[in-house]
């Protein structure tokens, strides 16, 4: 029972940062591998803005909101979109987005190296409580459920609203999206901009309970490659489920094996899906 | 109205269209005819400002001119298209289909009464309001297409061979709608092969042939033209 609330809570978390990276992925079309330094500046943020100011997470989520979505705005206006003009292919597009934030995720790790060499370590409601008759961090079923509630706002958003629906129908054919007066170029910089403010904001709800450091990135990007090709890509719902699976099955991992496993758990479940399931736990037929 | 003067396309090397001029007014329905590969889709795709090749010439809607807008721009200019293939989305509902056709702001103000209009002229849209569009058999796609571009508002629909795939009885529903569709004021341009039916709801023709314009005139002229009749209507009588 304790493995099932800890792995739900963090598949919560999780659950976020892969919604940011679908929005990226599925609908502007950009594989950002630069994805976990976004989420592990989220945690620098918190933790600078506790440590120097006392700062609450809570509260600096709503400094960085803004910060992450103008500053990939930035990146993909500056970076990105040249990239989408020339790309003559989806396929093409994907290797050079994928070449290009490849090289900004070592931008991003030397610029917190810069600012913060080590661990990023504060303590934020560390205090234990009983959940459901097992005992968890305050500050996990926190951060689980800040999460779950803007995954859901941005659901909500997806699907109630018509701007959501744009966003939709541009992950859906793009194509198609301009003849009804859509401008896929803004939507797609909107996309970009919305993943990279729900990555940073996971980031600074992880960090409340994950010791992060400069470096750690990378991790968190793979896991969420895991989560986004798992849940198939596009499909927030799948995306929900697959980080809940993962989150469970690395909680599983390193309380009954060892907790250096985790990661050789997470691949164990990628190969099975790209065998057995490679349009993903939900995915409707090859596109 | 739509007035295209001059309009010259090349994917490369390859001269696509060359020096083509036509309008088309609201409440008329003007087709165009062509073989395979005479230019129609690159025609309609100029216009709309979504061709892959070089485009020259001018394209004016209702006096403004469009030529060189981005394809969203000009959707909301009034010029909604039905491409090669229905363009439709199909992973989404008829329902958000059509609601997506009313994108553009010109289209937001008198959503409510387009819609009315289309499930009016598509009745089983209404009951197919929640399916998958993807899921829908060719001729219900179609009736999305189309209803969708309907939804956008415009004062000109243009149509790139909507009769492909259809079965003779659909074939002859659609062409009815059209004939609905223009009595409700919007012009409509209509690029078919399928030149009996086309022309028998038409008010005007254009025959296109390698990129050029050969032909033009009102549609019961064209349907007893000798010419036309050998290389379109099969040399029977129209
Ligand atoms: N993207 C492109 N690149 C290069 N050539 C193209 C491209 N699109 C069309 N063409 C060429 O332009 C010519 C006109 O094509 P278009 O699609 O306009 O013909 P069409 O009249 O619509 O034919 P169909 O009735 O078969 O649809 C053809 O010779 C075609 O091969
Ligand atoms: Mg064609």
């Amino acid at each position: 029972m304790d493995i099932v609330i800890s792995g739900l809570l963090l598949g919560g978390a999780y659950a976020l940062v892969a919604m940011g990276l679908n929005l990226q992925y599925g609908v502007a079309r950009i594989m950002n591998l630069a994805n976990g330094e976004v989420l592990v500046l989220g945690g620098l943020a918190a933790f600078w803005a506790f440590v120097s100011f006392g700062l609450s997470p809570l509260l600096t989520l709503f400094l960085i909101a803004p910060l992450a979505f103008a500053g990939s705005w930035a990146i993909y206006a500056l970076f990105l979109r040249p990239l989408v003009k020339r790309a003559k292919s989806r396929g093409q597009l994907e290797v050079d987005t994928i070449l290009a934030t490849f090289g900004m995720s070592f931008f991003f790790v030397g610029l917190m190296v810069s600012l913060q060499a080590e661990y990023f370590t504060y303590s934020f409601l560390a205090w234990p409580i009983s959940l459901l008759g097992s005992t968890v961090a305050a500050n996990r079923l926190v951060a689980a459920l800040v999460a779950a509630a803007i995954a859901a706002a941005l659901y909500l958003w997806l699907n109630r609203s018509r701007s959501g629906l744009a966003v939709r129908a541009v992950a859906v054919s793009p194509g198609s999206a301009r003849l009804v007066g859509i401008d896929v170029g803004k939507v797609s910089a909107l996309a970009f901009s919305l993943g990279g403010m729900v990555t940073a904001l996971g980031g600074c709800l992880i960090s409340t309970f994950v010791t992060l450091d400069a470096s750690a990135g990378v991790l968190f990007t793979m896991k969420a490659l895991i989560i986004v090709i798992m849940g198939g890509v596009g499909d927030i719902r799948g995306a929900i489920i697959a980080a809940l699976i993962l989150g469970l099955v690395e909680t599983a991992v390193a309380t009954i094996v060892d907790p250096g496993l985790t990661l050789v758990a997470a691949y164990a479940i990628f190969l099975a899906v790209l065998l057995f399931r490679p349009q993903g736990l939900f995915g409707r037929r090859s596109a | 109205m739509l007035e295209a003067r001059d309009i010259a396309v090349s994917y490369g090397l390859h001269e696509a269209l060359n020096g083509v001029s036509l309008t088309v007014d609201r409440g008329e329905i003007v087709v165009m005819l062509g073989a395979n590969g005479a230019g129609k889709s690159t025609l309609l795709k100029a216009l709309t400002g979504i061709c892959e090749g070089s485009v020259s010439g001018d394209c004016f809607l209702c006096g403004q001119t469009v030529t060189g807008l981005k394809p969203d721009l000009i959707v909301e200019a009034g010029l909604a298209l039905v491409p090669e293939g229905r363009g439709i989305f199909p992973d989404l509902s008829v329902a958000e289909n059509l609601t997506l056709g009313a994108y553009p702001a010109r289209a937001r103000a008198v959503e409510k009464e387009t819609l009315a209009r289309v499930l009016e002229l598509f009745p089983k849209l209404q009951d197919r309001r929640s399916q998958i569009a993807g899921t829908m058999s060719g001729g219900e796609q179609q009736m999305v297409a189309i209803g969708r571009a309907m939804m956008s508002n415009p004062d000109i629909l243009l149509l790139d061979e909507p009769s492909l795939g259809l079965s003779p009885i659909l074939c002859g529903e659609l062409f009815r709608a059209l004939h609905k569709i223009k009595e409700t004021g919007m012009g409509v341009l209509l690029v078919e092969q399928n030149a009996r039916q086309s022309l028998a709801i038409a008010d005007r023709g254009y025959i296109l042939e390698n990129g050029r314009i050969t032909g033009a005139g009102k549609a019961d002229a064209l349907a007893n033209d000798p010419a036309v009749q050998r290389a379109y209507l099969g040399g029977a009588q129209a």
